[in-house]
């Protein structure tokens, strides 16, 4: 579990030391980094001022706050560069934000600079012909499909936070999103990335826009969900997906999640692979009716399912139609087809702003993303009523039913010291029956800072430091993103081990 | 130099990992031999290394065909996963080329990140692999990855591992992604008419038909001959067609634009995946660039090949693949593909990537080992495979390789 | 994960100078909790958009608000004057919050908390006096009339800087239909709608008094009734988004009484920035006993004039020139409009009734243009670089005519246009409805010579 972070953001920001991920290292001087930097991006690329670095101190969890020592928004790629060489000529430590809306602290930086990638957001070219774009790592992910639709285009990888987050926070973070089900999580549309690594190469990974298969070891792979460890991204080859021609929406409403998780087995295994197949439970539907962005998900329910199924228009109502019945044999009260894109657009919209009206629910917020084999999922769900009854917390369910991707939200107030220990119990309880299910401790949020004390639970210490190995081929110094993903003592204990 | 010593053979990982740890005590060199289709492919591994077979070190240890995942030791034939899947209904929809009568096995498809005529649809097998067992090139037993479809706990080894050809880790377990087979399951034939163009006009009438097939493979006319789907002496178009039976109907009309068509077993696919065996010790490559370009693709592997009336040509055109097996007698074809600056000029240039799968041992060492010799990359073998012991030259880095691990240290 | 809670009180605890609990801020500090920060209202402010830093951005404000309760930042620390003075206060943010944070609140709060340590600039000082003082203000605004007239800030309108795009402001003021399809008219009507007052505003009845006209005229010709409600002032918003909360609410409290004298069932407002302001009278005089209700039963009478037209169907006109092609016509709503008051569907409808125009649509119509209230004349960079954007939209719609609802954006988008040189003209919706009904009656009284708009 990370340090109390007010302690060591409460420090001046005057000698910068590197952060909690590295080992000690000779003081950096801060003043002169941030001349050098600002030589790069101008005055108005670099932040200093304690006050100014405030709005820099979260990502989209709330929870943590870690104030950067700095923080530094090149304008171009080649600002970009520069600035990560002049962080290598310092030695510094550094930390790769795009808008800031991660789901596990990744993007934070403990008292180390802060590189704000979310002016470089040009769609830098557009292939329709075969369906790829080439882009900068700022580039909004709802704003890629924008710039792909008038070729009946778009991407396909669809974090509810889309409508803000960027393609690179998605690359670092390898993000799924509802329609992943179908369509696969960020490393399926990802061809390309040229990156500037911790020391200031530029290298290529994957065939990019060139189309010819690559051969060798795929660190493109690798790179992609490496949670801004290995390196930046310059930019970003993408696939794009044709649109599909037809599209149905379900929506089928339950009077328990266990009806509804039966449901969602059987459609799995009656062999429709649905384009999404989303569950929402009681709490999070009444959040989400008192937002602005009210679905019309019936208010008295305790499981919404949200299905959809995408494709060629031949087929699709028999496929629609054997979704149907299914939830109406595992116990729908009713099921109901959108009639039209604005009814579709509106369900789906209550169901990606779930997280944010949970907002209305309480002053904070803790999120799990636990995935569990499909067939677990009543079982679990189960398990994770009792656990909240004996914690005396409310969980809110809004997750990925089809891929078994968990999200249990429990808001809490957070100046209740009482209510804050009980939610944090019922949390890595929550955890642990996942992870005893034949699960994961995180389906596409990343590990960041919020699940690195859980990495223990599903990787042995040799698997561990196989990962830290894997990272100092990219960042030997280990100077980007420190203190995330594999606990700092796994690394430690590999590097000391006897050879 | 001393007689090969007999082949390991483990049936644990901890049997592999006793292997790795002999082979770096003794600074031996490792071949790892899954169901071993790929140990005639004439790739220059080192000659006294010593065979480690996986096929000993089998079994299908996980299958909850609710979840649609599988996990089997790697060295499982894909046969026996396709038997056990289809009592279920469900598929690991992983048909690669050149697997001998299915007894690929599942490691090395992974390891060789081979992929087939499914491959556009399904997915690769970077996109199947859900998770790994590994024992480094150090000696470590190291698990990535899980056995849940989606997972992005730590740094993806699972990504790294799948098509390394065992040069970081013999891989003991794969948990992969599973489908539920389509309900419909239908193979056609389009008869082409006029050679030249024809894949030109495919892929176009393709990416504008209302269609969205499972596998579109083209057929040059000897394998189209060989396969037995025409005796007209023109290029066929494969069509696999899967869905629920109305959605299949409609494709079938809208495949009828695109040439005359029949329907045919289903059982060419896997002769077309086995179309090596017609030609042994055959050279075989592929040719890859942009999906758009897959027409002059395809006129650069036919000139290539001109001359050699034996050469099976076909083309995933949907992935922008050409892949051609050529008689290893055919000289004259032979240097067209493995020296295309030395023609003629006056074809298409092509200018995607050349890979190569099967050639003489002479020729290898001729071959470009593209990926694996710049600077990140040789850093990761050395950081999973210090001593290079395992599958020593087979990525075509051989004489580098020999030397990093006679004279370099970790 | 365990230590969330601990780090989140440790930050209040850190510093013994937490506000001051009556001050406005801390008042509506419960606002401020049902943020998650998402992160979703980033690509919906103008300013993130165009300074890219997210100290600019709503919820980088409300992490600056937050901070100013906790006490972590001083309300003098001149970050938190910059970035809070550099707010539009256009509240798309609100239209993209998920989780409901009353932003335009909790800004007029932080800046009423701030006014004390932070005077308003002088330009904004020498508006906000102007506007409070009836007499005083009517005098300034015709002089402005009369100097429009002399048509010399069109040519002043031509000069860089303030002073420049202030004339082009002017000059933009002045009415964009020609003369003849202005018409005047009788208009029919059988007033069974019920009893309307109008707002006659400031800057519409000072420098917009056609579209107060046309506006009569267009009420009248869909069946309401028009009565006077005499003693109405400006309606304090320029005053409540300055922070001067104080007189904000005397002026609140003058037309309160001013419509209750009046006896209407409806307040029509034709300036977006003014209707928000009335129909937040509830809320703005919720601690006065004497005046809460009666504030909120104004603010629930009132009306933006395109639900009233919207409301009665609206008659259709006839072309203003029926032998021309359509002109195209873009509509932008103003923010108060669209984010404040939530009103989307009415002035399509109001459209809708004008014959012989094609709507083209407007990329990223309901981000902001920039106006702002007084914000143009106090942040002119910020606002150049929003107005930018939307220039550059409207060039890419091809419209001629560039709908929008309120004073303000009027003649911030009429007065970019001017300056840089594009043919298209901003016009308030009711004027266009207006001269179709002009050319309606003149179809009716058989005149067979249409007159000719002058295209612009």
């Amino acid at each position: 579990m990370p340090a109390p972070a007010l302690a060591a953001a409460g420090g001046q920001a005057g000698g910068v030391t590197p952060g909690a991920g590295s080992d000690p290292s000779p003081p950096i001087d801060a003043a002169s980094l941030a001349r050098a930097l600002e030589a790069v991006v101008g005055p108005r690329g670099v932040l200093r001022r304690r006050s100014e670095l405030a709005v820099y101190t979260a990502d989209g969890l709330p929870g943590y706050r870690k104030f950067p020592s700095l923080a530094v928004f090149p304008a171009n790629r080649a600002q970009l560069i520069d600035v990560v060489l002049v962080l290598a000529e310092h030695g510094a430590p550094f930390v790769p934000r795009g808008a800031g809306t991660g789901l596990s602290g990744g993007a934070l930086a403990d008292d180390v600079v802060l590189v704000g990638l979310n002016r470089l957001h040009r769609v830098l070219s557009l292939d329709p012909e075969n369906a790829v774009a080439v882009v900068e790592p700022g580039v909004v992910n709802a704003a890629l499909t924008r710039a792909a639709a008038p070729f009946g285009l778009y991407y396909a990888p669809d974090p509810s936070s889309q409508a803000a987050c960027t393609i690179g926070g998605n690359v670092a973070e390898n993000a799924g999103g509802p329609h992943c089900l179908k369509y696969g999580v960020t490393l399926n549309h990802v061809l390309g990335v040229t990156a500037v690594l911790s020391d200031g190469e530029v290298v290529t990974l994957g065939p990019g826009a060139s189309g010819a298969e690559s051969a060798g070891y795929d660190l493109l792979g690798a790179f992609v969900g490496s949670e801004g460890c290995f390196g930046v991204a310059l930019d970003v080859t993408v696939k794009l997906t044709r649109a599909p021609q037809a599209v149905r929406t379900l929506l089928a409403d339950f009077m328990s999640m266990d009806d509804a998780a039966r449901a969602t087995s059987a459609i799995i295994a009656c062999g429709i692979l649905p384009a999404a197949l989303e569950m929402m439970d009681g709490p999070t539907i009444r959040a989400v009716e008192a937002s602005i962005y009210a679905a019309g998900y019936p208010a008295d329910a305790e499981a919404v399912l949200l299905a959809e199924v995408d494709g060629l228009a031949a087929g699709l109502d028999t496929d629609a139609g054997t979704i149907a019945r299914i939830c109406t044999a595992h116990g729908a009260r009713t099921v109901r087809i959108a009639s039209d894109p604005a009814d579709r657009a509106r369900l789906w919209q209550g169901r990606k702003k779930a997280f944010g009206a949970m907002g209305r629910v309480s002053s904070h917020l803790v999120v799990q993303d636990a995935v569990i084999p499909r067939t677990q999922l009543p079982a679990v769900l189960a398990r994770i009523r009792d656990i909240a009854t004996r914690h005396r917390v409310t969980v809110c369910n809004v997750f990925h039913a089809g891929d078994g991707n968990l999200h249990p939200n429990i808001g809490y107030n957070a100046y209740d010291a009482d209510e804050s220990a009980r939610v944090d119990l019922a949390m890595r309880e929550i955890m642990r029956i996942c992870v005893d299910a034949g699960g994961t401790i995180t389906g596409e949020h990343g590990v960041g800072l919020d699940k690195i004390g859980y990495m223990e639970l599903i990787f042995s210490p040799s698997s561990l430091a196989a990962q830290c190995r894997l990272r100092e081929v990219f960042d030997p110094e280990r100077r980007m993103n420190p203190g995330k993903v594999v606990p700092v003592h796994s690394c430690r204990e590999w590097s000391r081990r006897p050879s | 130099m001393t007689a090969p010593s007999e082949a390991w053979a483990p049936q644990t990982a901890i049997g592999v990992q006793d292997a790795v740890r002999e082979a770096i005590a003794t600074r031996a060199a490792i071949r790892i031999a899954g169901g071993g289709s790929w140990l005639d492919a004439g790739r220059p591994v080192a000659p006294d290394a010593r065979v480690l077979r996986l096929d000993t070190l089998r079994g299908i240890t996980q299958y909850t065909p609710g979840d649609l995942t599988l996990t089997a030791r790697a060295g499982t034939p894909l046969r026996e996963i396709a038997e056990a899947t289809a009592a279920e209904g469900q598929w690991l929809a992983l048909d690669a080329f050149a697997t001998s009568d299915d007894g690929g096995s599942i490691g090395a498809t992974i390891a060789t990140a081979s992929a087939g005529p499914l491959a556009y649809a399904l997915g690769l097998p970077r996109d199947i692999a859900l998770g790994v067992e590994v024992v480094t090139g150090d000696g470590e037993i190291i698990r990535a990855g899980g056995r849940v479809v989606k997972n992005v706990a730590g740094y993806d080894l699972t990504r790294l591992m799948t098509g390394a050809w065992g040069t970081l880790g013999v891989i003991t377990e794969v948990s992969v992604r599973l489908r539920a087979r389509p309900e419909v399951d239908r193979t056609l034939a389009l008869a082409r008419a006029g050679p030249a163009e024809s894949a030109a006009d495919v892929a176009a009438g393709l990416r504008t038909a209302a269609m969205a097939p499972l596998a579109a493979e083209l057929l040059n006319p000897a394998l189209a001959a060989r396969l037995g789907v025409t005796a007209t002496g023109s290029p066929v178009l494969l069509l696999r067609l899967g869905g629920n039976a109305e959605r299949v109907a409609s494709e079938q009309m809208e495949a009828g634009k695109l040439g005359d068509g029949a329907v045919i077993d289903t059982d060419v696919w896997r002769a077309l995946r086995q179309c090596e065996r017609y030609s042994p010790g055959a050279v075989v490559v592929r040719w890859s660039q942009l999906p758009s370009l897959v027409a002059n693709t395809w006129r650069h592997a036919v000139e290539c090949c001109a001359g050699s009336p034996e050469a099976l040509i076909h083309a995933s055109l949907e992935r922008g693949v050409v892949r051609a097996i050529i008689p290893a007698a055919d000289t004259a074809a032979l240097a067209r593909v493995l020296h295309p600056e030395d023609r003629p000029s006056g074809g298409p240039v092509f200018v995607g990537r050349r890979i190569a799968e099967r050639l003489p041992a002479r020729l290898w060492s001729a071959e470009p080992a593209p990926g694996t010799t710049d600077r990140l990359a040789r850093r990761v073998r050395m950081a999973f495979d210090p001593w290079h012991v395992l599958n020593p030259g087979i990525l075509g880095e051989g004489a580098r390789d020999a030397a990093d691990r006679h004279g370099g240290s970790p | 994960m365990s230590s969330a809670g601990a780090e989140l009180r440790s930050t209040t605890g850190a510093h013994a100078g937490a506000l001051d609990p009556r001050t406005p801020l801390a008042r509506a500090r419960k606002g401020l909790d049902a943020c998650v920060h998402c992160g979703f209202c980033l690509q919906a402010c103008p300013t993130y958009l165009a300074l890219e830093d997210e100290n600019d951005s709503p919820r980088g404000r409300l992490l600056l608000m937050r901070a100013l309760v906790d006490g972590t930042l001083a309300v003098s620390d001149p970050a938190v004057e910059l970035h809070i003075d550099r707010c539009l206060g256009c509240r798309a943010c609100e239209t993209a919050c998920p989780s409901g944070v009353p932003y335009g609140e909790l800004l007029e709060a932080t800046r009423a908390t701030m006014a004390p340590t932070h005077p308003i600039p002088w330009i904004g000082r020498a508006i906000l006096w102007l506007f409070a003082g009836r007499i005083r203000l009517a005098v300034a605004l015709w002089t402005a009339r009369l100097f429009r007239a002399t048509r010399v800030p069109d040519a002043l309108g031509r000069l860089p800087g303030r002073i420049g795009f202030g004339m082009a402001m002017l000059a933009a003021s002045r009415p964009a239909l020609d003369r003849r399809s202005r018409r005047s008219y009788r208009p029919q009507g059988d007033r069974h709608r019920g009893r309307v007052a109008v707002l006659h505003g400031c800057v519409m009845a000072g420098l917009f008094p056609a579209t107060n006209r046309a506006t009569i005229r267009t009420l009248v010709a869909n069946d309401y009734r028009i009565v006077k409600a005499r003693g109405q002032r400006c309606c304090g918003a320029l005053h409540a988004h300055a922070g001067d909360l104080e007189m904000a609410r005397r002026l609140a409290r003058a037309n309160v009484a001013a419509f209750e004298r009046a006896g209407a069932s409806a307040i029509a407002v034709n300036a977006a920035g003014c209707g928000a302001m009335i129909k937040s009278y509830g809320h703005l005089l919720a601690d006065e006993p004497r005046w809460a209700t009666r504030a909120a039963t104004i603010a629930g009478m009132t009306r933006d004039i395109s639900e009233l037209l919207a409301a009665a169907g609206p008659r259709p006109g006839a072309p203003v020139d029926a032998s021309a092609p359509p002109s195209r016509v873009a509509y932008d709503p103003p923010c108060h409009l669209v984010h404040a008051q939530r009103v989307t569907d009415a002035p399509a409808a109001v459209l809708a009734a004008i014959p012989g125009i094609g709507i083209v649509p407007l990329a990223d119509a309901d981000q902001c243009c920039g106006a702002a209230g007084i914000y143009n004349l106090v942040q002119p960079e910020v606002s150049n670089a929003v107005l930018a954007a939307k220039l550059a939209h409207i060039a890419g719609s091809g419209a001629d005519w560039v709908v929008t609802g309120n004073p303000g954006c009027l003649m911030q988008i009429g007065a970019g246009l001017r300056r840089g040189g594009h043919h298209a003209r901003a016009v308030h919706p009711v004027d266009l409805l207006d001269a179709a009904y002009s050319a309606a009656d003149r179809v009716r009284a058989g005149a067979n010579n249409p007159v000719t708009v002058a295209r612009p």
